[in-house]
């Protein structure tokens, strides 16, 4: 059973037909063309797939696009336009934390939130926050450090 | 008479009365005692009709209304392994004395009960005796069953036997010795199954009636709700005061206000029992989950009213393991709240908060929320424990909804840290679980 959705993503509504209980990785990806955001697992586990919904870190692979309606959803195409964002993503590139990328999406989304919430975290938040974001390249050292950078605004 | 021969008769009637009045003690109150009013055979009932299927299948055919009815008594969840034919056992129960195996009743004749004439498929649900004289083990609810008028049985086989026959042999049990021995079924179930069609209660509504019927006849909540006596039957004297069911411990829904239904409202009960879920109290998984996908969510909207105005007349009877309320939202902070676990905060952090929050609301979903429901508040953890062990998956209206199984993922040691943590941070006293109980938890689970 298909509805119609209605979403307002990275500031521009967007109307397409699915079902209601199609994850929202799934309407971002095949139905909307925004690839940016990566599918790792499919249950929550790795958070490739993090979003921002109202400016919290989200795991699409498990929200329904139903739940969405009504509520702001931002992507990796357009964090760079948050304060937050465009932070992480100078600090990322300057400490060169991307191996192959796939996780980078999510690490960065779930950073974005972190300080957006949070804009001096300590070691604790950034576990807290995180953890839940896998990297089988091990960049985690880079990320931290990056987050940091990003906190203080300088290099270390 | 001699003297001794007096004296050994003496003794042995003495014997006699004092088994029977053990049994009897030990056997206590039938499970509609409670209501207490007069009770009247069906056919002299005359206020409405408890029985049977709700108005829109009253003209249905004897196979749809068999349908509603197998649904209702909850039959395949028992009698189908995962991912194998409805109905075709061999679902393992495993209890502290050995495993028993459902069997196949789908109408195959060498594995299943399609050689059963009518007469035998009644002596089975109502009396708990197989085809061929042995007798069933309780774990097929029988006792309840035994509620259920002849034509609403016999409308569940010609369900059963519209169905596709599967030739499916169920497992041998291995149950150990006493245990093993079929024929003292024959004296459990004289004493413990009431071996009595339902009776409906005059000084009650027609609604509560059918709630009683449905309740006790066909969803047999008894049987996971109620604690059990020294004789591992129903002890109604404790009706609906919650027990551990296969692992899983069935909470308290008597009409107890600090630890039963007693403040749910209507509208909380009906949509916990047709979706699953109940704002703020969180939702049904394990067992109860599998009951609310399979069985309560298939029952007529006035059917799921009748059961919430019979479980507000059971007596309250509380829980004194479980706190008087329920703990209130966790501060949105990691650093607010408890910390005392770090290692279970750790995995916390990496393997749960991002569907369930610091905070103990889920960003996800509402049926993720944590925070005001049973399972984080018992001190025993036995779900927390259980759900992440076996995790779950839920079909709702709108859509499945699941969290993973992580029993293979994580050890007995790290499934105790986090157990730990969630119920010291969400609920309103942290549990003590050890690795050994974790193990224990496991070993119960059903497969
Ligand atoms: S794909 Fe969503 S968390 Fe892994
Ligand atoms: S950079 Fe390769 S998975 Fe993280």
């Amino acid at each position: 059973m298909h509805m119609a959705i209605v979403l307002t993503i990275n500031g521009e509504t967007k109307s397409f037909d699915a079902p209601p209980d199609m994850p929202l990785l799934w309407a971002l990806r095949d139905i909307l063309g925004m690839t940016g955001t990566k599918f790792g697992c499919g249950i929550a586990q790795c958070g490739a797939c993090t979003v921002h919904v109202d400016g919290k870190a989200v795991r699409s692979c498990v929200l329904p696009v139903s739940a969405v309606a009504n509520r702001t959803v931002t992507t990796i195409e357009h964090v760079g336009s948050t304060p937050a964002g465009a932070k992480v993503q100078k600090a990322w590139l300057e400490a060169e934390v991307i191996q192959c990328g796939y996780c980078q999406s999510g690490q960065i989304m779930a950073a974005a939130a972190l300080l957006a919430a949070t804009p001096n975290p300590d070691d604790s938040d950034i576990d807290a926050a995180m953890a839940g974001n896998i990297c089988r390249c091990g960049t985690y050292v880079r990320i931290r450090e990056a987050i940091k950078q990003a906190a203080n605004g300088r290099q270390s | 008479m001699s003297g001794k021969m007096r004296i050994l008769t003496s003794v042995v009637v003495i014997g006699v009365v004092a088994a029977g009045l053990g049994a009897w003690i030990i056997r206590g109150p039938g499970p509609l005692d409670f209501a207490g009013g007069t009770k009247v055979a069906l056919a002299d009932y005359r206020a409405g009709k408890p029985t049977g299927v709700p108005a829109k299948l009253e003209k249905a055919s004897l196979v749809e209304r068999g349908e509603y009815l197998a649904k209702a008594a909850d039959c395949m969840v028992c009698h189908t392994q995962p991912g194998e034919k409805d109905y075709s056992g061999g679902l393992a129960f495993k209890l502290p004395f050995g495993t028993l195996y459902s069997t196949n009743i789908t109408a195959d004749k060498d594995t299943g009960i399609g050689n059963y004439s009518d007469q035998d498929f009644l002596n089975a649900v109502q009396h708990g005796k197989r085809r061929d004289g042995a007798r069933l083990y309780p774990a097929m609810p029988y006792t309840s069953y035994t509620f259920m008028t002849d034509e609403d049985v016999l409308a569940v086989k010609a369900y059963l036997f519209s169905l596709p026959a599967v030739r499916a042999k169920a497992p041998d049990n291995t149950l150990s010795f006493p245990f093993n021995q079929r024929w003292a079924m024959i004296v459990w179930s004289a004493v413990f199954n009431p071996d009595t069609r339902f009776a409906p209660d005059t000084s009650k509504s027609p609604e509560w009636n059918r709630g009683a019927y449905l309740a006790e006849a066909l969803a047999h909540c008894g049987e996971c709700h109620t604690p059990r006596n020294l004789g591992f039957a129903l002890d109604n004297r404790r009706k609906f005061a919650g027990a551990i069911t296969a692992g899983w411990r069935a909470f308290n829904i008597s009409s107890d206000k600090a630890t039963g239904l007693g403040s749910w409202s209507d509208q909380n009960l009906i949509s916990y029992l047709s979706l699953g879920h109940a704002p703020g109290h969180g939702s049904a998984s394990g067992p109860m989950g599998e009951a609310v996908d399979h069985s309560f969510s298939q029952f007529a909207p006035e059917d799921i009213r009748s059961i919430v105005a019979y479980l507000r007349s059971v007596p309250p009877v509380p829980s004194p393991d479980l706190p008087a309320t329920t703990a209130p939202i966790a501060p949105a902070s990691h650093k607010e709240g408890v910390t005392a676990d770090a290692r279970g905060k750790m995995l916390f952090a990496g393997a749960c908060a991002s569907c369930h929050g610091w905070s103990g609301e889920s960003p996800v979903s509402p049926m993720a929320t944590l925070t005001g429901t049973w399972a984080v508040n018992d001190p025993a953890a036995t779900n927390v424990a259980q759900i992440v062990i076996s995790g779950t998956k839920r079909h709702t209206p709108d859509g499945a909804l699941s969290m993973p199984a992580f029993g293979n993922a994580y050890t007995d040691d790290e499934i105790a840290a986090v157990a730990n943590y969630v119920t010291a941070r969400f609920g309103t006293k942290g549990s003590k679980l050890t690795a050994k109980d974790v193990a224990e938890l496991r070993k119960q689970t059903a497969e």
